[in-house]
């Protein structure tokens, strides 16, 4: 069982729990393979599809404010048997149905495949975050958060959780060749359910830094803590750690004397 | 009262007057930029006056760093100055060198972080206004608690209170907790020592306005992705930085600059005007400008490779919307945003994660070309992590460049000298 397992098994929990609560839940079925997912789509996919920014002034909903807040996690696992390749979730209201609005928004990528590994959980964290890559939508630049605009040309076309879902298929499948299943759950159901959705977000991410960390290590770094002197004997700062030890040694000394005093 | 009864203030009057003069350059302009800088300068001048008043008539005032919830003393209404103000707002003034070597005359090694150094010569030279009381940083360097130790030991100094918050090493709940805690004590030892009472609904004022303005400053970001970039080195991130923290934290002057700095922004942005006639290559600058000697190096990066500072390390901060629904929620929120979301104590206080994913989200968001970390002989805790950055960049198609320098004194590694290893570097990678 993988280190994430466990926690594909607690999101499709936390949809049953939502369905069962009455909330609208939607699902779409796509085909799983890139080249199929691209007929029909409204909207350009891939580097530069995005020419420009979307502006205030052109944006038709926005999702994931620090007002309605946010939530975005990719979960992987070996054992692509545990995901339904291409299906696509939705709870709560569509981007069509909400102009002028800011949804609260969150979103789960999860993924599949054998050779998946800790070398890729950074590459899917940072690909989630797609910056120019999808046309009329624009994820802003604030680190931490899903906050992105949807244009209004794009929600026009059609653009709505079914397309973005179908795009982040494309841009995963293509950019991690082993990615096997993907499916994707959204949520702008309301802050409450999106809360929930944290509860399962911050496990996920204390693991995830731990993944990084190990990914990192196997390269030679360690982004966590500085493990350069682990043998005091053989780290060549030695002298320097002695030296303020002593420092330190002979100023608790003088502060003892001037409180006796 | 003439500056005789106050020679600590030799320093900060010379100051005013440089800023006086770079003001009364662009007050007429019709250029919006330079109308922009005008508002700056005013606020600069403002501060000054304010601290002046304050010591020639005994009134109370702080002496304290970036990033330390600043809105706390604009709810208190009480005046505040950093106390390394010299390095970073006033570098451009002309004795800056003198006052460098000056520094080294005392004694001062040169391998501390010549900030550090500078900011210890003003306090022993008597060239810095002395405070009611002192608010300490103890992040993101190390280099920084030796200034406070200087300041313990100086004799008109050592008996002016001070308080430094304790900064935790992580990025957890637990931290957030601990350090919202530490801000409250913080605001206690103003109250204590200032005689000014801290009244919570003015401080859900001055957050509630300075969310704005972190809002604001988000919103301009993003039109910087714009290719070309509305703006380079010359305006963005240093002046969004100064006008949050030093001169109208949570003030609704600070708000309406910044509705200015959009509009600006987006006429550019709307016409494709950018900060050069012809960009040629994207820079991400991870760490301060080169304050000390910009005009050397930065002007040139533009007139001679189309080299567009689209971000910098202090042009980049997240935005935390600060929750005023509750005072807890109140006092943590900005304990996030002063903690973990401030520029180089967001990438230097902790976990080197952050150099990580800032890199790797920036270059993708503003189409970098070429992220340049500048290696300040003072930032050895983020030259550290050099081999992390640039196994970063190497993921991420991107060239990566350390250059080695001293953001103050151009004698360190001199201008010519960087203009040729970024050339060689450019060439090299193919850029521009």
């Amino acid at each position: 069982m993988g280190a994430l397992d466990l926690y594909l098994k607690q999101v499709a929990a936390f949809v049953e729990e939502r369905r069962r609560d009455g909330r609208q839940v939607r699902a779409f079925q796509c085909d799983g393979d890139p080249q199929q997912l691209r007929q029909g789509l409204p909207v350009r996919v891939g580097p530069g599809a995005n020419a420009g920014l979307i502006l205030r002034a052109d944006t038709f909903a926005e999702l994931g404010s620090p007002d309605a807040g946010s939530s975005a996690f990719p979960l992987w696992t070996r054992d692509a048997s545990l995901l339904t390749d291409g299906r696509i979730t939705l709870i709560g209201p569509g981007i069509r149905e909400s102009e002028g609005a800011s949804l609260p928004f969150g979103q789960v990528l999860m993924i599949g495949g054998t050779e998946l590994g800790d070398e890729e959980h950074e590459a899917l964290e940072q690909n989630q975050y797609v910056a120019d890559q999808i046309e009329g939508y624009m994820i802003r630049s604030t680190p931490g958060r899903m906050w992105s605009r949807v244009g209004r040309d794009a929600a026009r076309r059609g653009f709505d959780f079914d397309v973005l879902g179908q795009a982040l298929m494309i841009l995963f499948k293509s950019a991690i060749p082993q990615i096997e299943a993907m499916e994707v759950l959204f949520l702008t159901s309301g802050k409450e359910d999106l809360q929930q959705l944290n509860g399962i977000a911050e496990q996920v991410r204390t693991i995830g830094t731990l993944i990084a960390r190990n990914a990192w290590l196997a390269r030679g770094y360690d982004i966590l803590e500085c493990s350069l002197g682990v043998d005091c004997r053989s780290c060549s700062d030695k002298p320097t750690c002695d030296d303020i030890r002593d420092v330190v040694k002979i100023r608790k000394k003088k502060l003892r004397k001037k409180a006796d005093a | 009262m003439s500056t005789d009864n106050h020679p600590e203030l030799v320093r900060y009057r010379s100051e005013r007057e440089w800023f006086k003069l770079l003001h009364s350059q662009v007050k007429d302009s019709d250029v919006p930029e330079h109308q922009l800088a005008e508002r700056t300068l005013t606020f600069c001048l403002d501060m000054y006056n304010r601290i002046i008043a304050c010591v020639e008539e005994g009134d109370p005032f702080v002496a304290t760093y970036y990033c330390s919830a600043p809105e706390l003393c604009t709810a208190m209404d009480l005046p505040w100055y950093m106390v390394m103000q010299t390095p970073f707002l006033a570098s451009s003034v002309p004795y800056l060198l003198d006052d460098i070597d000056s520094a080294e005359a005392m004694g001062l090694g040169s391998d501390l972080c010549t900030a550090i150094r500078l900011s210890i010569y003003y306090i022993e030279a008597n060239l810095s206004p002395i405070p009611s009381c002192i608010v300490g940083l103890l992040y993101p360097c190390d280099g920084a608690p030796m200034l406070h130790q200087v300041i313990q030991h100086n004799s008109k100094w050592r008996d002016i209170p001070m308080f430094n918050a304790d900064p935790p090493y992580w990025d957890d709940d637990r931290s957030l907790d601990y350090f919202a805690a530490e801000l409250r004590k913080m605001a206690q030892f103003l109250e204590q020592h200032t005689g000014r009472k801290l009244d919570m609904d003015k401080l859900k004022e001055a957050i509630e306005e300075s969310n704005k303005q972190f809002a604001l400053w988000q919103e301009y970001n993003e039109l910087r992705r714009a290719v070309p970039s509305p703006h380079g080195w010359d305006l963005g991130g240093s002046q969004c930085f100064s006008v949050t923290q030093c001169y109208r934290a949570g003030q609704k002057g600070g708000t309406d600059w910044f509705r200015k700095l959009i509009e600006i922004a987006e006429h550019k942005v709307a016409n494709k005007i950018g900060a050069v006639e012809k960009e040629r290559i994207r820079l991400f600058w991870f760490d301060l400008l080169p304050f000390g000697w910009i005009f050397d190096l930065l002007p040139w990066l533009e007139q001679e490779w189309g080299a567009v500072m689209v971000m910098d390390m202090f042009g980049n901060y997240p935005y935390t919307l600060i929750d005023t629904s509750s005072e807890e929620q109140m006092w943590r929120d900005l304990a996030k945003r002063n903690l973990f979301d401030a520029p180089m104590i967001r990438q230097a206080r902790g976990v080197a994660d952050n150099f990580v994913n800032d890199i790797a989200r920036i270059v993708k968001d503003y189409k970098i070309d070429v992220v340049i970390w500048p290696g300040h002989m003072g930032h050895k805790d983020g030259s550290a992590t050099i081999g992390i950055m640039r196994e970063t960049c190497r993921k991420l198609k991107v060239p990566f460049m350390s250059l080695g320098l001293d953001l103050f004194d151009r004698r360190y590694a001199t201008p010519d000298q960087l203009k040729e290893k970024m050339s060689e570097f450019f060439r090299a990678m193919g850029l521009g």
